[in-house]
């Protein structure tokens, strides 16, 4: 026995000598080199085929190895890219292309009109199912007349085409080599035009890309990105602390803030092109104009953006945010509870008397989601409304919203890279397109209209227009302008895009 | 010998068909009947009704259950287990890619499991009676009190946060790679001969697989304890004793032979919950295995996935209960007789 528990002492000891020692091991090579980077990504692609989904959580790890032909500024201005001009005809059902004749494909091949023709039309011919096949299904031909020009050819007139190329699931795919490996091997190995190749990926866990020396553009000063898919966003608080990953997104406010102030380590709170409002539906409760903009009134935007932003999100009156061309500067939708109850009276509806509705969130598909729902619910409860809340997964929202079978309202996040208006205002507030929970008939029509208008001016004046008649009428209830964090090491000098991007090309370190 | 355990094998693997025949039937039904469409985050969101419609023909959504389920089992059989939703790619070939990744964890799971189990069930006994064995008691309650998770958490904040001394993202360090033969990354890097890479990947397993670990030891701890307490008055422990054996002598050859049995049966339950637990240390470690692949898949409503990855999870099961059986069956003729 006593042998024994002398073992067992000397097992307890080794042991804890080794726990010793392996704190004493020098300190883990984590950081990276000057020409390298580790970045926490919270999503990770669902596949290598860039142009089957719309998500806009992986847009910018598409950008790094792929070729958008057109791309946009950190302000968000379109710019050429591999589409070095565009003419667009007095209809809009024609796009003139003019494509670099120094783009090449990971495999050294030369990109050219073929490749855009294929991408956009003939994988669509060829049943190939994509998100991209689905925005374009206007579009009837892409008529090429040599390797550096080619014509769209639409059936119906789609203003924004140029700004829709710089958005989601519009990259170029080399044509030789999906033809070559087939479309679903194409999903796993892909090649691509941008300015890092892919050299390893492994799902769900982390994507390793070398800086493609051939890339047409400004070549990257950081040579090797690793990208840990890192979910959770607790890991990505440790990553940063610890020094595992070198630039982290999307982290909690108060962690972005507490991070900011550890030596080595800076923080950004950015506005993006996201907006945070509620969805309206035109008939039920929300059939009366009063109790919409009671509804509207009540809720406290700047209260919300302190407690769950920290004053960094920017209240909205206006589905559009600052900066973009269908912002309405100038136009405010008053926070004016005695009012709401004015207008609830008027209605037959009190604190004594509640309306009850329904109010859908998510909870954790956006920062806060379900702590706003919650705190809009007790803002109406002061004026007299009682929501009943109901949390949502996203493929119930679209399930739902698709069968105008949401709540009277909905909470939600609307994501438009462009800042183009017609993915603001007009995709939301057209009744025929599934994102919109609002079907009255009467501000669709003025969309449908809009959506034909070549002319820019007169295309943005109309959209200004219909977001302060959708506000003004309660079609819509914008709240607050969205945040992104970025936290990383003091040491690497990033470049804030007004939509979130994080370009790891446009980067370096000082 | 060999045949009433090959005799034993089959009979269990016979009775194991038709268990995964049930499984597969619950995991479907019960996924048709909650209340999401599958294909609602397989269409792009401006998608018209003719397209949802002609895509829900497509994937046969549009058949009554029974009829989907046998389309569906009669593929799954033949190793088809249809294409993933969200990822576009065959479910058979995303499975084949994460579960390697899983099996290493979680054998790395049970080695730790069973190690501090074990010993820390041999220390309670030889501490019986003294405070000693209270305390082990009262650190193993506590351990067995927090969930998986929670150590995941908390070994990050401690090792990788705090002391800065492991690594707690996906499976190897950022600068090194290794080819993919195997999938089985250790077993990868001997074949490469990248022990440095071995090293790493060790290490990127160490936290992932001790908070999975600490789900099972105390439980097999306390079960030990017990099991030998019970032997600790038998006729030939006393015996043993008055032949003059020395104690360890007699804990180790005679009453941890008989009181393992007992814990070798639980060993085979926790085991399988091992894998159960890697759904969300896999997500808190990225670790890229089936678990993290089941989260995200349930986050999709990415039907074909969860189904293969339940069937994946129920023949685990089955085929560590018959593993530890067998065992139990080879370690003690009676079981045999019994049998």
């Amino acid at each position: 026995m006593n042998d024994l528990r002398a073992f067992s002492r000397r097992g307890f000891l080794g042991a804890t000598g080794a726990g010793l020692a392996a704190t004493a091991l020098p300190d883990f090579a984590w950081a990276q080199g000057k020409d390298s980077l580790v970045m926490g990504w919270p999503i990770d692609p669902p596949t290598w085929d860039p142009i089957k989904r719309t998500n806009p959580g992986i847009q910018a790890i598409y950008k790094m190895v792929f070729d958008q032909p057109v791309t946009q500024a950190p302000d968000l201005k379109v710019i050429p890219a591999v589409v070095k001009a565009w003419k667009m005809s007095d209809d809009g059902k024609q796009v003139e292309l003019e494509f670099r004749d120094d783009v090449y494909w990971h495999d050294g091949k030369k990109l050219t009109a073929e490749d855009f023709r294929y991408t956009y039309f003939e994988r669509k011919q060829k049943g190939h199912k994509s998100d991209l096949a689905s925005v374009f299904r206007n579009l009837t031909d892409v008529k090429v007349a040599s390797e550096t020009k080619c014509t769209m050819i639409l059936s119906a007139a789609m203003p924004t085409v140029i700004p829709w190329m710089s958005f989601l699931a519009n990259f170029i795919v080399p044509k030789h080599h999906v033809e070559a490996i087939g479309e679903e091997k194409f999903g796993e190995n892909p090649i691509g035009s941008g300015p890092y190749k892919l050299v390893q990926y492994e799902r769900n866990s982390r994507i390793v890309l070398e800086a493609f020396d051939k890339y047409w553009g400004p070549k990257p000063s950081i040579k090797k990105i690793t990208i840990l898919i890192m979910k959770d966003p607790s890991a990505r608080v440790a990553a940063i602390q610890s020094g595992q990953a070198d630039w982290v997104p999307d982290v909690p406010i108060r962690e972005a803030e507490r991070l900011g102030k550890v030596a080595g380590l800076k923080s950004d709170i950015l506005p993006i092109t996201r907006v945070v409002l509620l969805q309206i539906r035109s008939d039920r409760a929300f059939a009366d104009k009063n109790v919409r903009l009671a509804a509207h009134h009540a809720i406290d935007k700047e209260a919300l953006s302190r407690a769950l932003y920290g004053g960094k999100a920017v209240p909205l009156s206006v589905v559009a945010t600052p900066g973009t061309p269908g912002f309405v500067d100038g136009y405010k939708f008053d926070y004016d509870p005695k009012k709401a109850q004015e207008l609830l009276a008027k209605s037959g509806f009190g604190p004594d008397k509640p309306l009850q509705i329904g109010l859908a969130t998510f909870n954790g598909v956006f920062p806060g989601d379900y702590e706003m729902a919650r705190a809009i619910a007790q803002m109406w409860k002061r004026v007299g409304i009682e929501a009943k809340i109901d949390v949502i997964e996203q493929p119930k929202y679209f399930e739902l919203n698709r069968g105008n079978q949401l709540p009277e309202t909905t909470l939600y996040s609307w994501d438009n890279a462009t800042g183009d208006p017609e993915m603001f205002s007009g995709y939301l507030l057209n009744p025929s397109l599934p994102f919109s929970a609002w079907k009255d008939p009467a501000v669709g029509d003025q969309i449908k209209k809009l959506f034909l208008v070549v002319n820019y001016e007169a295309r943005i004046k109309g959209y200004r227009e219909i977001a302060v008649h959708a506000t003004s009428e309660g079609a819509a209830m914008p709240l607050l302008q969205s945040v992104t964090t970025w936290v990383y090491k003091s040491g690497l000098k990033v470049q804030p895009y007004l939509n979130g991007w994080a370009l790891p090309q446009t980067w370096s370190w000082s | 010998m060999n045949g009433g355990l090959l005799g034993v094998a089959l009979r269990r693997v016979a009775i194991a068909i038709p268990l995964i025949f049930l499984v597969a039937v619950l995991v479907f039904v019960v996924l048709r009947l909650i209340p999401s469409d599958p294909i609602a985050m397989s269409v792009p969101p401006n998608a018209t009704r003719d397209e949802i419609e002609a895509l829900r023909r497509e994937m046969g959504l549009h058949l009554p259950i029974l009829d989907q389920f046998a389309i569906w089992f009669g593929k799954a059989i033949v190793g088809d287990f249809g294409r993933s939703i969200a990822f576009t790619q065959p479910v058979l070939r995303l499975i084949g890619q994460s579960l390697p990744a899983t099996i290493e964890l979680v054998v790395l799971a049970a080695i730790f499991a069973t190690i501090l189990g074990l010993s820390g069930g041999l220390a309670m006994y030889q501490m019986r009676g003294r405070a000693g064995e209270t305390a082990t008691d009262l650190v193993s309650t506590l351990v067995m009190s927090i969930p998986e998770f929670l150590w995941a958490i908390f070994f990050i904040l401690l090792f990788g946060v705090a002391l800065n001394v492991l690594p707690f993202t996906g499976r190897l360090d950022s600068g090194m790679t290794v080819g993919r033969h195997t999938g089985f990354l250790l077993i990868d890097c001997l074949i490469e001969g990248r022990f440095a890479a071995l090293g790493s990947a060790l290490l990127h397993m160490l936290l992932p697989a001790l908070a999975l670990a600490l789900g099972t030891a105390p439980l097999l701890m306390r079960v030990l304890r017990s099991s030998l307490l019970e032997v600790t008055n038998e006729d030939y422990m006393v015996m043993a004793r008055l032949r003059g054996f020395p104690e360890r002598q007699i804990l180790l050859r005679h009453a941890f032979k008989n009181a393992f049995l007992p814990t070798l049966n639980l060993m085979g339950v926790q085991f399988s919950f091992l894998f159960g637990g890697t759904l969300l240390v896999e997500v808190i470690y990225s670790y890229p295995g089936i678990g993290n692949l089941m989260v995200e898949a349930v986050r999709n409503t990415d039907l074909p996935i969860i189904q293969g990855v339940a069937l994946v999870y129920a023949v685990a099961v089955l085929a560590i209960n018959l593993a530890v059986d067998l065992l139990a069956l080879f370690l003690n003729p009676k079981l045999r007789v019994a049998k």
